[in-house]
């Protein structure tokens, strides 16, 4: 379920004054368990409210129903007293009319089911129907003595006397009689009628109240489901915007809830959070802003050191030229006829300018290297012709020396090769020249072999060696093994570091193996086809 | 047949001094222009036979001297050594481009330009 987004419904009930009790639940200072047991316990006291109410209307109802049953057994007993009065009423004239003391008999009879019935009735009113009921009896017991009377009179033939008493004294009893229980009868029903409408009455009040009940209950339980549901999913929802948002990128974003609760804590910790990893966010843009500064200042100055060492070196160029051009022509006696004594001085001043020479020429192309300025100038190029000019130049030096001095080519090597051959041929005079240079006595030997795409180049000694734990350190700038070797041997220092360079640029391989006082052999590989490589 | 004419275009003095001392004992005759723009100057005044054309120069540079010169119908056909500095890769790719007929490697050896010279125009 995507948090962020609310479905229409929940919009529209969240800006209605639903919202407002979202917002006021949520602003509770309780924990959310509070809230949830509370909101719960509301929903659960709804329906037990619901419930007892029922049960209520459901005892009214039947306690209605009850007293409508008694009102029926009143009517039936006042009908039967009614019914027993007539058939005395009856007995009565049939007495009179055969003459018999049985029909007396009967009259009696009737006249107990007439009592039972009107001490079932007494016991089952009230107060002021009693009064009637008893009238009914004292009437009832002077008839009865009358009937006694009359029976006696009949027993002794007395009929008219009999007769007389039964219309002057019976009769009209009786008659009063029958008006109070017709009166009874009427009463009992008309109470019942009204019974029975209050009964109809209430059902269908009760009824409505309960179904009304449980409409309100319904909804009310729907709504606290609501307000606690969204007082939680809001600050949820928000957090997890927040958390889409510091995911993406994006800090320093804050939620505001107005939970009072673990959420509300929980959004103000994340707002926390959040204005922290600006914060630190701010900063590191601020120190990686500072730190691009600072590198680019440092290349600034580093391509400026460059820049500065190439004019210079230039600059130093142009007198050494016209020293050694001068020396040259007078060595050539241009001037004239040269001294003897003068030539030894002369051809020193000769060396140590091509020394110097040298010196800033290796200045010259290291710092070009580093000012990223040095680029290779690809062209054919054979690895014989860059093996034999190096053995030419060098031929004289090994001579003076008496070393011997070899040349190993493998046969297997393609005549034509891609690459700057100006710098591998400076890359293999340079070893080729410090081999000479570390070696007294033995021999130096330049070897060219194919293997596979690249042409590998050693050239082996039997030199002074380097000890083991100085053979990492001889291709970095300005390292001689000692400075005594430097005075004896020459050299610049930054020959080797510059080999380096070039065979990377090349994309090949440098490496050295050496043993002390054995020699030591000095290997590097070249791509038959060299592509230009990025700067070193 | 009269001397051959050599125009040295260098603005460092000592330069200039090594290369007319070493002329001087032979029969070219050497003429000199300290900038670029006197040098092409100079070529188009009186047309050489041989110009030796220093790169870094004041005010033209020597590369873009012999490219005015060879623009020029008058000085196209000159021959042009163009003195090459160690300190720029390419440089002689550039003097080829430029029109240069030849190019040397600045420091140069006296001797070497000397023949060189030879080689281009003879002596006489």
């Amino acid at each position: 379920m995507r948090l962020d987004r609310t479905d229409p419904l929940a919009a529209m009930l969240l800006r209605s004054p639903l919202g407002a009790l979202v917002d006021w639940a949520a602003r509770l200072r309780a924990s959310v368990q509070r809230k949830l047991l509370v909101a719960f316990l509301l929903i659960a006291l709804l329906f037990i409210g619901m419930g007892a109410s029922t049960l209520l209307t459901m005892r009214t109802m039947s306690r209605q129903s009850e007293l409508l049953d008694r009102a029926h057994l009143r009517l039936e007993w006042s009908q039967e007293i009614h019914h027993s009065l007539a058939m005395q009423m009856h007995l009565t004239a049939m007495a009179l009319l055969v003459r018999d003391e049985a029909a007396i008999g009967s009259i009696l009879r009737e006249n107990n089911r007439f009592n039972e019935s009107l001490a079932r009735l007494e016991e089952a009113v009230e107060e002021p129907e009693r009064v009637v009921i008893q009238k009914v009896r004292a009437a009832q017991e002077e008839a009865m003595a009358v009937v006694a009377d009359i029976a006696n009179l009949v027993r002794d033939s007395k009929i008219d006397a009999a007769t007389r008493l039964h219309s002057s004294r019976e009769d009209p009893l009786y008659r009063s009689i029958d008006a109070l229980v017709s009166q009874m009868v009427q009463q009992e029903n008309a109470r019942m009628v009204g019974l029975r409408n209050g009964l109809r009455a209430a059902r269908e009040r009760s009824l409505a109240v309960l179904g009304a009940f449980a409409a309100v209950s319904v909804l009310l339980a729907l709504a606290g489901g609501f307000v606690i549901s969204w007082m939680l999913i809001r600050p949820l929802s928000a957090a997890h915007g927040l958390l889409n948002e510091l995911s993406s990128g994006r800090f320093g974003g804050t939620v505001k809830v107005p939970n009072n609760d673990e959420l509300g804590e929980l959004a103000v910790q994340l707002s926390a959070t959040s204005r922290e990893l600006a914060r630190l966010d701010a900063e590191q843009r601020r120190a990686a802003q500072e730190l691009a500064a600072l590198n680019a200042k440092l290349q600034q100055a580093s391509v400026a050191k460059s820049e500065f060492l190439a004019n210079m070196s230039h600059e130093l160029r142009t007198p050494l030229n016209a020293i050694l051009g001068f020396t040259e022509m007078l060595s050539d006696e241009l001037y004239g006829p040269m001294p003897a004594e003068f030539r030894e001085p002369l051809a020193d001043i000769q060396t140590n300018g091509r020394h110097l020479l040298r010196l800033i020429n290796d200045v010259l192309d290291l710092s070009k290297i580093e000012a990223g300025r040095m680029e290779l100038s690809l062209g054919e190029y054979s690895a014989e012709e860059i093996v034999n000019t190096v053995r030419a130049s060098l031929r004289s030096l090994a001579e003076e020396k008496a070393l011997e001095f070899r040349v190993e080519l493998d046969p297997g090597l393609p005549e034509i090769m891609l690459g700057d051959a100006k710098r591998i041929t400076q890359c293999l005079l340079n070893l080729t020249g410090n081999a000479l240079k570390f070696t007294k006595r033995g021999r130096v030997t330049i070897r060219a072999a194919r293997q596979s795409d690249f042409v590998h180049y050693s050239v082996a000694d039997t030199g002074i060696g380097i000890p083991p734990e100085q053979l990492d350190a001889v291709f970095t700038e300005f390292r001689q093994l000692d400075s005594t070797i430097t005075r004896e041997f020459g050299g610049t220092g930054l020959g080797l570091s510059i080999t380096k360079k070039f065979v990377e640029m090349h994309g090949g391989r440098i490496w050295v193996e050496s043993r002390v006082n054995e020699g030591s052999t000095f290997h590097f590989t070249i791509p038959l086809k060299s592509e230009m490589a990025s700067t070193v | 047949m009269s001397d051959k004419t050599i125009l040295y275009v260098e603005d460092n003095e000592f330069n200039r001094k090594i290369v007319r001392q070493l002329l001087s004992q032979t029969r070219y005759r050497l003429r000199e222009a300290p900038d670029g723009e006197s040098g092409v100057r100079a070529a188009q005044e009186e047309l050489p036979d041989l110009i030796l054309m220093d790169v870094q120069l004041p005010k033209m540079s020597g590369l873009d001297a012999t490219r005015q010169l060879r623009a020029d119908p008058r000085t196209a056909r000159v021959p042009i050594i163009i003195v090459t500095s160690y300190a720029l890769s390419g440089d002689e790719q550039k003097a080829r481009d430029a029109g240069a007929t030849a190019y040397i490697a600045k420091p140069y050896s006296p001797r070497d330009l000397l023949s060189k010279i030879r080689e281009i125009v003879p002596e006489a």
